[in-house]
Formats: structure tokens, C-alpha cells, sequence
């Protein structure tokens, strides 16, 4: 292989998609629906940031100003807790617009999931969505195809392949030549994206320590979405160097774009839930009420010798002890159902991420969601750490109830229990709500099936490549 | 004297088809061997196996000395190929279609003073070296064709049937052209339909039919009338 040869095919090409104008007018408009794609995320990102920190400030300051009142009262109140926004979200937003950045917390019950993650969604559900992660796995193969159906297959058509193979070239010289020019041209069109997704997510970090961090998931998200690029890069010259025609290399191109990118996530999404099946909203709601209630009557038996929740053969100045003990009867039961299904949705997620194999998008999908950090597994840590601030708060109440409310009705009269009412001091003695998302080192180490898939996927592309301009038609 | 390209009893099948039957030829250095037959006889085929685009189910083809399938590479870097209409990329200009191919071929760059030189040699002036191609007369294709050829420096040219559909004047100078290639030593198998281009350009002749060569003589040895009737009674054998 010279030097010269392969430099020379790849500008060779260049002049051609210059020339018939899909340089100006694909490569053009995707630029400019990527660029705008970070735009709108970044000004998205920017504006909810302001409003999160606001309600957060808002919200507890309400909580602190609360007056006196039951503390049970202020624990039924309760109080929101909002997800932060990492940095990368304005590049993939994940599965936040789907599963919401606040939770209530309250007093009795867990905040639910949304029982339909985003994953499910196929390439089109989720154009509402438009960020740069879409952009690049859904339309990035798309963009590819356009400039690259008819490197091989054009040319055999025309008989310049003929014309060229005469000279002495070698198809292996031809595919790296060709695969130079398609890597050139996507270059060509993403670094500009990605100078202005670095840009904006200086813009958007908050710390130094943060940045760091980010620029280091930032430099992974680029070698994830390389591979990825590449993989199709060397995919569409496999079907173009086998196909007979530019024709039928676009049309099988396209089918195969259809059905990776359209059809794949949903059956996907059906293969995950029937080999991993998840309950219903109603069914899982039901199954926790049943094992709650048991778990109640269990711990009341036991620590209050009573058969009847909330029955009269409690006194009513044991109802904080009534309620430190109910509350504790549940977190174990919550704990185990809510554990149980995000498991379910993580080996959902985990065999939708091996799906990659035959529809690698679903494997960068993942990738790109947990390095952004806005995948399930976030969003269940996230969670995780808002019921780890209700039980908190209802300790903090339930704690106060049986100090004060008992004692107090014990010495004024049962319904004395009722009129006890606690201040700011105790409102105060709840922490605010602080979180901090993963690093990315942690993020990386989740990210590994996810990238590996990709890289198996580059392999095989390289290889199809390989054979197919080996093998080529006549 | 060794050949530049030889034909050592190739023979092919396709299927059931046996497209070359035993074909032995040799092209010498300054020679011109025009091969002629009907359609389906072998030409394009022999063609292709000198280029290594398809293997010889028996036999070797030799370029310089060297087996095309062995040293497939190597062998067309010694060939210039020009079909019966030169492919060339229709959005680039004559110049640079022949500034890129030259350069595949010989992994240096084309100056563009020798580039204009060579298309001004074919017939190309400056202004329709500058056409896109797209723009271009098959004549004038053919034309970037020997230049690209020439600026190879190929050791031997394989033409198939190159002035199919030109015009006389165009056909005609193409044959200068070929006779310039010959006179410097270049090796030229080209086929072709016809017999006059044949005997006007040919050192040598030679009759395919049904995938064999039945007739190699001597352009020298042999009126036009003749070969006229030789082909004719070659064709008209053809069914039986």
C-alpha cells in the first residue's frame, strides 16, 4: 500500500461530494441540525438548572418556614427533592424527560418509578427529544449512507472501479482509501459539534472538579461515538463494494438503517420484557401492598401486642412509637420490591445493551446514557438517595413524636397528642437534601458491555468490509 | 525474443461453457497483435484474465515474464487497459481524471505541465483538459485513456474493442496514436471488430472462434481482401 494512494482516493472523493453538492447540502444540514441540537440543550440545560436550584432553595426554605405544626402533619407535607442535571445531559438527555427530575418525599410510601423508561422508545418516539445523542445514533448512520451508498457500487456501475483495479490497485489500498474519505467527511461534520458541545458544557459545569470529571466522560462519549461511526463507516463500504448497484446498495442501506434504527429498539424492548418480564404498575402496586400490610401486622403484633393497625388497643400516646414502628415494618418490604424491579429493568436494559450486537445503536444508546449520566442506573441511585432523605425526615418526625407527643399526651390526656406541635428547630434538624452524582470512573466501569459491544461491532464491520471488496461482484 | 504479454494454453470455463479453449499467443515488445472475432468468441475474456478480473481455469498468462494470478499486482502496474469506452469520473476535468489515475498507477504525482503535455500529445488542448468529463465525446475518453496509458509508462497495453463507435477521424487518429505506443516499444493487444483498423494497425492478427484461436499470421503476410475472406469463412463456421 503508498502512501500517496490512499490520501489521494480520500480527496478523490471529497471532490466528487463537493461537486455534486452532498458535501454542501447533507453534510451542511446536519451540521446545522447538530449544532442547533446543542443550542436548544444548551439553553434547556441552562434554564432547568436555574429553575432546579431555585425550587430547591424554595422549597426547603418552605419546609424551614413551616411554622408550628404536628409533625406528622409537616411529614404528610413532605418535601421535593431535585435531580440534578449532570452537565452531559445537554448532549443525552437519557431517560430524564421520561422519568422526571423530582421526587416527592412523604410520609408511608416510596415515590414510584415511571414504569416505562425510555429505553423502550424507538428512534422516532424519542424525536420530540432532539439532542445531539439522537442526532448522532440516529441520523449519524444516515448521514453516512448518503455519502457512502455508492463508493464501491457507484463506481461499478460507472466502470471506473474497473478502470481503477487496471491500474494495479489493490481493492484492500481502494477500501482504506475510501474508508479514509467517509472518516474524513464525518470528521469533518462532528468535530465542529463536539468543539461546541466542549464549549457548552464549560459553560454549563458548575466546579472544577466537576469539569474534570465531565471532560473526562466527554473524551469516552467521543471514542464510544467514533467506534460507533466507524463501525457504520466500514458497514455501508461492505454493502457498497457487494451490491451490483448504487441502487440496490441504498435501498438494502436504507432497509438495514430501518430496521436497526426503527424497528430494533421496540423488539428489543418485547425480548428484554419476555425474557425478563416486568410486573404492571397496578400489579407491582398490589404485590407491595400485600407484603406491606403483612409486614405491618407483623411489627404490630410484636412490638405493640396489638392485632389492629390504628385500632383502639393502642393508646394514643404510643402513636409515635405506633408510627416509628409502622414506618420501620415497611422500609424493609419497600427496599425488597423496589430492588426487584429495578433489577428487572437493569437485565432489561443489560440484554437491550447485548441487542447491540445485531442493532448497535442500542449498544451506544446505553454507553452514551450512562457516560452522559442520565441512564436508569442514575436515575436509580438518584432515587435510592431521595428515600434515603425521607426515611430521614420521617425518623426526624417519628423520633420527635415519641419524645414530645407521647410524653405530652401522657401527661395531658390522649388527644393531647393531637395538639402537640413542634417548630422550627426540628424542621431545621432535617438536612437539606444534597446529592452527588457518580464519577465517571464509576460510570466507566458500568460502560464496559456497552463499548465492547461497539468495538465487537467495529471488528466485524472491518472484516465484512474486508471480504465483501475481496469478494466484490463483477 | 520473450513476449511482453503471452497466452500459454489458457483455457476457461464458465459452467458448462468453455469460453477459452487452449489459447497460446505471445505479444512481443513494438508489436500490435489485433485480435478479431465474432461476439462471444473469447476476446474480452482473454482480456480480463491478462487484467487478473477472472481466472484461467487452465493455462497461465504471463506479463513480462510474471503469472497475472500470482503476481496480479505487479502485472498491471506493467499493463495499461483501455476498454472500449474509457470509465472515467464524469465531475472531474480530463486533467485531473489523468493527474489521479497516473498517480494511482505510479504512486508519484503528476505535475500538471506533464499532464497538459501528455493530453496536448493525445489531441487535448489546454481548454478541453480542462472540461469535466462529463462534457467529453467518446473520442476524446479514448484519448485521456492512451494518455493515462502513457503516462504509466506501461510496458504493454490491453485495449478491448477501443474504437467501437468512433467516428472515422476519431478512429483514425486513435490508430496514430497506437502506432506512436508501438514505435516505442510498447506491447499492444487490443481487439477489435474490425478488419480494417486491423490490418492498418496490426503487426500481427489473429481469428478467435468459439474460444479458440484458429488463425495468427502476420499483418505483413496477408492482403486486406484476404482477411477479409479468412474472417468471413471463419464467421460463417461459426454455427457448426
Amino acid at each position: 500500500m503508498n502512501s500517496l494512494c490512499l490520501p489521494l482516493i480520500a480527496k478523490r472523493e471529497f471532490i466528487e461530494w463537493r461537486r455534486d453538492g452532498r458535501l454542501l447540502i447533507a453534510g451542511g444540514l446536519s451540521l446545522i441540525v447538530m449544532i442547533a441540537a446543542v443550542l436548544v440543550n444548551v439553553q434547556r440545560q441552562v434554564v432547568a438548572e436555574g429553575k432546579r436550584r431555585a425550587a430547591e432553595v424554595l422549597d426547603y426554605d418552605s419546609w424551614l418556614k413551616q411554622g408550628n405544626r404536628h409533625p406528622h402533619d409537616a411529614a404528610h407535607q413532605g418535601m421535593y427533592v431535585f435531580k440534578p442535571s449532570p452537565p452531559l445531559a445537554l448532549f443525552d438527555p437519557g431517560i430524564t424527560p421520561f422519568s422526571g427530575a423530582s421526587i416527592w418525599l412523604q410520609a408511608h410510601q416510596q415515590s414510584e418509578l415511571r414504569f416505562r423508561p425510555a429505553q423502550d422508545a424507538t428512534g422516532l418516539q424519542r424525536f420530540g427529544t432532539l439532542s445531539v445523542s439522537w442526532v448522532l445514533q440516529v441520523l449519524g448512520p444516515l448521514i453516512v449512507i448518503i455519502f457512502g451508498f455508492n463508493v464501491f457500487s457507484g463506481e461499478r456501475e460507472q466502470g471506473t472501479l474497473r478502470q481503477t483495479l487496471s491500474l494495479g490497485v489493490s481493492t484492500r489500498t481502494l477500501l482504506w482509501g475510501k474508508a479514509l474519505a467517509l472518516h474524513g467527511v464525518m470528521a469533518l461534520i462532528l468535530l465542529p459539534v463536539l468543539i461546541a458541545t466542549t464549549v457548552a458544557v464549560l459553560y454549563a459545569s458548575v466546579s472544577a472538579a466537576a469539569l474534570s470529571d465531565t471532560a473526562l466522560r466527554l473524551l469516552l462519549l467521543s471514542v464510544g461515538y467514533a467506534a460507533y461511526v466507524s463501525m457504520m463507516v466500514f458497514a455501508v463500504l461492505a454493502v457498497s463494494a457487494r451490491m451490483p448497484t448504487a441502487r440496490a446498495s441504498l435501498l438494502v442501506l436504507l432497509g438495514l438503517w430501518f430496521a436497526s434504527v426503527m424497528l430494533a429498539p421496540r423488539i428489543a424492548a418485547d425480548v428484554a420484557e419476555y425474557l425478563d418480564p416486568s410486573p404492571s404498575r397496578v400489579e407491582f402496586n398490589s404485590k407491595m401492598a400485600s407484603a406491606l400490610d403483612a409486614a405491618y401486622k407483623r411489627a404490630w403484633a410484636k412490638e405493640l401486642g396489638s392485632e389492629k393497625r390504628w385500632g383502639g388497643d393502642v393508646p394514643l400516646d404510643r402513636w409515635g412509637r405506633a408510627l416509628q414502628v409502622d414506618d420501620h415494618a415497611g422500609y424493609t418490604i419497600m427496599d425488597q420490591h423496589f430492588k426487584r424491579l429495578w433489577d428487572t429493568y437493569e437485565k432489561q436494559n443489560r440484554t437491550q445493551e447485548w441487542a447491540g450486537l445485531l442493532a448497535p445503536m442500542l449498544s451506544l444508546r446505553a454507553y452514551s446514557m450512562i457516560l452522559a449520566g442520565t441512564s436508569f442506573y442514575d436515575h436509580r441511585l438518584f432515587s435510592h438517595a431521595a428515600e434515603r432523605q425521607r426515611r430521614v425526615m420521617q425518623d426526624i418526625v417519628s423520633d420527635d413524636l415519641v419524645k414530645n407527643a407521647d410524653a405530652h399526651s401522657h401527661t395531658h390526656g390522649e388527644q393531647a397528642h393531637f395538639t402537640y406541635q413542634a417548630d422550627a428547630r426540628l424542621w431545621a434538624s432535617v438536612p437539606r437534601f444534597s446529592y452527588q452524582t457518580p464519577l465517571a470512573k464509576e460510570a466507566l466501569g458500568r460502560s464496559v458491555v456497552g463499548f465492547a459491544v461497539l468495538l465487537t461491532g467495529l471488528a466485524l464491520a472491518i472484516g465484512a468490509a474486508l471480504w465483501a471488496s475481496a469478494h466484490r461482484p463483477e | 525474443m520473450n513476449g511482453i504479454l503471452e497466452a500459454l494454453a489458457v483455457s476457461k470455463r464458465f459452467g458448462e461453457t468453455l469460453a477459452l479453449d487452449g489459447v497460446s499467443l505471445q505479444v512481443n515488445a513494438g508489436e500490435v497483435f489485433c485480435l478479431l472475432g465474432a461476439n462471444g468468441a473469447g476476446k474480452t475474456t482473454l482480456v480480463n484474465i491478462f487484467l487478473n478480473f477472472i481466472a484461467p481455469t487452465s493455462g497461465e498468462a504471463r506479463v513480462d515474464g510474471r503469472d497475472v494470478t500470482r503476481h496480479a499486482l505487479a502485472a498491471k502496474r506493467d499493463m495499461a487497459y483501455i476498454p472500449e469506452q474509457v470509465m472515467l469520473y464524469g465531475v472531474l476535468s480530463g486533467l485531473e481524471n489523468l493527474r489521479y489515475f497516473a498517480a494511482l498507477a505510479t504512486d508519484e504525482d503528476l505535475p500538471e505541465r506533464r499532464a497538459l503535455d501528455l493530453l496536448r500529445q493525445v489531441g487535448l488542448d489546454e481548454t478541453a483538459a480542462r472540461r469535466r468529463i462529463s462534457e467529453y465525446s467518446k473520442g476524446m475518453r479514448q484519448k485521456v485513456g492512451i494518455a493515462i496509458a502513457s503516462a504509466k509508462n506501461a510496458k504493454a497495453f490491453l485495449l478491448d474493442e477501443p474504437t467501437s463507435g468512433l467516428d472515422p477521424k476519431a478512429a483514425n487518429e486513435f490508430s496514430q496514436l497506437l502506432r506512436t505506443a508501438r514505435d516505442k516499444g510498447v506491447a499492444v493487444l487490443t481487439t477489435t471488430h474490425d478488419l480494417f483498423h486491423a490490418k492498418q494497425t496490426g503487426s500481427r492478427i489473429g481469428i478467435m472462434r468459439r474460444g479458440r484461436l484458429v488463425e495468427n499470421l502476420l499483418a505483413a503476410d496477408i492482403s486486406h481482401l484476404d482477411l477479409e475472406s479468412l474472417y468471413l469463412k471463419h464467421m460463417s463456421n461459426q454455427d457448426e
